[in-house]
């Protein structure tokens, strides 16, 4: 079975625009102009179980609306979802104890509370009793090294340990997808190396499905074996890590580049500008949709 | 100057937008005044006898006046706002630019007010003419009189709550101090004048800034005299020129203690 | 009870009761907040004191009695911003597309918003309606009355809010007028029933909750009466099943919203 099934999904944004002074202003009270944006348009994937997929695009690409619609917070205008074979749309709440969900730019956590309080919380939201949440805490305390910091407030942390305990706080009920939205946003390399251990040694050991969004190049390389590319709110590409650098060094070895230009970070960048060519009305850079 | 300038039309040009929210924030007025219309029905009955000096009618627009200092004024940007800059630590990139940190945020409050308090003004003025009736012997040069004194009041009013704000310098929440300014100014000047109080207290009453912000104006609206308004824009003057002292003094050791703490 | 309650109820709790353990972080502020709100509560006695001296009697109650109503209101909306404040913000959690991280939540979206936050000097306000009841017309049964209609108050004033901010889900202008109503629930309650007649009345009883929540209370509180009491629950009852129903339509549009002020 697949993890995830994703057919012909759309959904469309409307935006208010105001013209510039005070004359637009006064317009605006009175006449106010709605834009249409289409954040997703007609985007089918699959992803299957125990998968680390990449799920890249620019800014404003419709990423995290996809996220939203996968997960139950959106509904989709058009198309179907199935995430473990259950229907957002109609079993958002059976759905939630079987996937978790960390936003990199969101904190779902009690900043003022420590790891070991807010992981109690998470339990019980999931219906786990307090006996079995000891044993579940220790657990996830050994494999992701929060010994050290459990009994620690959580605004005390620095960021990379805040970003764990966001990780594993999402873990806490085995869910069977984790949909990781930029999880090392703002980290330094060493804390992003060990963010990106921690998200491999779930999946290995876990065997959780990982459906990852990322600007980073440096996380899409070092965990996913798979990349979709969407921009404008369509798939552009969706192929193996593999398949695609090999086919670019083929194409650049024709234009007789050295083979050490050819990085993930270029081709993603050409991919993303022939892209913007194509579609010069594509949404402004800077609004995340 | 200049600069305020364009940061006040910036902020009337945002607040333009607003304009029917904050006609709609009317409801709330509306709805104390239509209690207070109850209750001071209530209190005169039929008698038709003074209370403390004020007939029904003037002291039912001594209420609505004061009450539409209180909503017209009735902004964030002084109280919210600013405590939030200092407790988040935003200030310190603010101190830094090319103009007063205090007096922005003063010019702000005023582009605001200057869209809320006119709506509140017409609103209300409607209002009070369908429900209440026209003031007798009210006459149309004592609005234009009244004027500065609103102006005054609402500014000093400004003064004193970004005072109580900048307190967040020194205790992590100013807002229990903030609570205590209002709730004197609504029970002391607000929800009835000056006048009903026991005659012994009425000078102390007179020396708090209540008299100069809610007080003077609604006063000199609904019973002008010449010695009242002479007295009320002396006092004014006094109260801005202590407000604005005790705000600067308040803001230089604030930011000096910055300076040393690092935020 | 089932255990799909009992798992909903330990959630709530276990959310209040770290509402308040934040609040407690910084111990000066936490108890400032409380002490300033009982004094902030307390000098509206002054309004009475004035009004009482110019009538010995006002919509037909003395002091004591008039302190009932101020004690019941602010117990009643202090309970109300302990366990469910959040539901007095619903529309901004609404419009700025914050409802997102409850969604993905196997829990009531509804409880698990509305309990997620505290407001700390919502204690001085509970503490303060206690304390005016003890001071002023205490009697054992007069106490657990009070206590009892505290808390359908406090749902009362909650479900209110919930319907009215689940107006946001509709329309994003209704943020102003739904607080504006809810704020005139609190506004009428701390004046008696006695001085409105006719139109503001039927508005009281019918419009506005005020008079389930407060005006009756104090009624079944000064004179027992079961029929009156049983209203009240009743109402309580209603009232919180609407708010849900309404709230729950207002979120599968949430859901298939287009709008994008909402979704950023």
């Amino acid at each position: 079975m697949n993890a995830i099934e994703a057919r012909d999904l759309s959904k469309t944004f409307r935006v208010k625009q105001k013209e510039k002074g005070m004359a637009g202003s006064l317009k605006a009270v009175f006449r106010p102009k709605l834009q249409e944006i289409r954040a997703v348009d007609q985007i089918s994937f699959s992803v299957e179980e125990g998968e680390m997929l990449a799920f890249i695009g620019p800014n404003g690409a419709g990423k995290s609306t996809t996220i939203k619609m996968l997960t139950g917070i959106l509904f989709p205008d058009e198309g179907q979802v199935e995430v473990l074979g259950i229907d957002p749309v109609k079993n958002r709440r059976k759905l939630a104890y079987e996937i978790g969900t960390v936003f990199g730019q969101k904190e779902q956590l009690w900043t003022h509370l420590t790891p070991y309080d807010n992981f109690r919380f998470f339990g019980a939201i999931y219906d786990i009793p307090n006996s079995d949440i000891e044993t579940r805490i220790r657990e996830l305390a050994d494999t992701f090294d929060l010994g050290s910091f459990l009994n620690t407030p959580v605004r005390n942390l620095s960021l990379g340990q805040r970003i764990r305990c966001e990780i594993t706080a999402s873990l806490i009920h085995k869910p069977r997808v984790l949909f990781l939205d930029e999880p090392t946003i703002g980290l330094d390399p060493v804390v992003k190396e060990s963010i990106r251990e921690l998200i491999m040694r779930m999946n290995t050991e876990l065997h959780t499905t990982v459906f990852l969004t990322s600007h980073d190049v440096g996380d899409i390389e070092k965990l996913c074996r798979r990349i979709i590319i969407v921009n404008g709110g369509r798939i552009v590409l969706d192929d193996s890590m593999e398949h695609l650098k090999s086919h670019y060094l083929h194409r650049k070895h024709k234009e007789n580049a050295q083979p050490s230009e050819v990085t993930l970070e270029s081709i993603i960048t050409e991919i993303y500008k022939a892209q913007s060519l194509q579609h010069p009305e594509a949404p402004e850079p800077g609004m995340e949709v | 100057m200049r600069k305020y300038m364009v940061v006040y039309r910036s902020v009337v040009m945002e607040h333009l937008q607003y304009g029917a929210q904050i006609a709609v924030g009317f409801i709330s007025y509306f709805i104390i005044i239509f209690i207070q219309i109850y209750l001071w029905n209530y209190m005169y009955g039929e008698s038709g006898a003074l209370i403390a000096g004020y007939t029904k009618q003037q002291m039912i627009w001594y209420v609505m006046i004061t009450e539409i200092i209180w909503f017209g004024t009735r902004t964030t940007t002084v109280t919210k706002q600013a405590a939030g800059d200092i407790k988040n630590g935003n200030i310190a990139y603010m101190i830094n630019k090319p103009y007063h940190y205090a007096l922005y945020i003063l010019t702000k409050y005023t582009g605001e007010w200057s869209i809320r308090l006119p709506i509140y003004a017409a609103l209300a003025g409607c209002m009070g003419m369908l429900m209440v009736g026209g003031l007798s012997g009210f006459r149309p040069a004592a609005l234009i009189a009244a004027l500065p004194v609103m102006i005054l009041g609402v500014t000093i009013n400004g003064v004193f709550k970004l005072s109580i704000s900048l307190i967040s310098f020194w205790t992590e929440d100013s807002n229990p101090f903030q609570w205590l300014y209002d709730k004197l100014l609504l029970v002391i000047g607000t929800i009835f004048p000056l006048e009903v109080f026991p005659v012994p207290l009425q000078p102390l009453f007179k020396m708090t800034p209540i008299y100069t912000v809610c007080y003077g104006p609604a006063k000199l609206l609904v019973d002008f005299s010449r010695e009242k308004y002479i007295e009320i824009l002396l006092a004014q003057a006094l109260y801005l020129a202590c407000g604005l002292g005790v705000l600067f003094l308040l803001y230089n050791r604030g930011v000096k203690k910055l300076y040393v703490n690092g935020g | 009870m089932s255990t799909v309650v009992k798992n909903q109820l330990r959630v709530c709790l276990l959310s209040v009761k770290y509402n308040i353990m934040r609040a407690m972080v910084n111990r000066v502020a936490f108890l400032m907040n409380i002490l300033f709100m009982i004094l902030n509560n307390a000098s509206f006695i002054i309004q009475w004191l004035i009004l009482l001296g110019l009538k010995p009697e006002i919509g037909g109650y003395t002091l004591r009695e008039i302190m009932l109503f101020w004690g019941l209101a602010a117990s009643s909306y202090g309970l109300a911003n302990i366990f469910f404040a959040r539901a007095f913000s619903l529309p901004n959690l609404i419009i700025s597309g914050k409802l997102d991280s409850f969604l993905v939540q196997p829990k009531s979206v509804l409880l698990s918003v509305i309990t997620s936050a505290t407001a700390s000097s919502a204690i001085g306000d509970f503490l303060y309606g206690l304390a005016i009841i003890c001071a002023f017309c205490f009697s054992v049964q007069r106490l657990l009355l009070f206590l009892l209609f505290a808390v359908t108050g406090a749902v009362i004033i909650t479900a209110f809010a919930v319907l009215m901010g689940s107006l946001s889900f509709w329309f994003v202008k209704a943020e102003v007028f739904g607080s504006n109503m809810v704020n005139s629930t609190i506004n009428f309650s701390t004046y008696p029933d006695g001085i409105f007649d006719g139109a503001a009345r039927f508005l009281l009883y019918q419009v506005i909750p005020v008079g389930m929540a407060i005006y009756r209370p104090v009624h079944v509180m000064i004179s027992f009466d079961l029929t009156e009491l049983l209203m009240v629950l009743g109402y309580a009852v209603l009232l919180s099943a609407a708010a849900a129903f309404l709230f729950y339509r207002g979120l599968r549009r949430y859901s298939s919203s287009n709008l994008m002020e909402a979704r950023i």
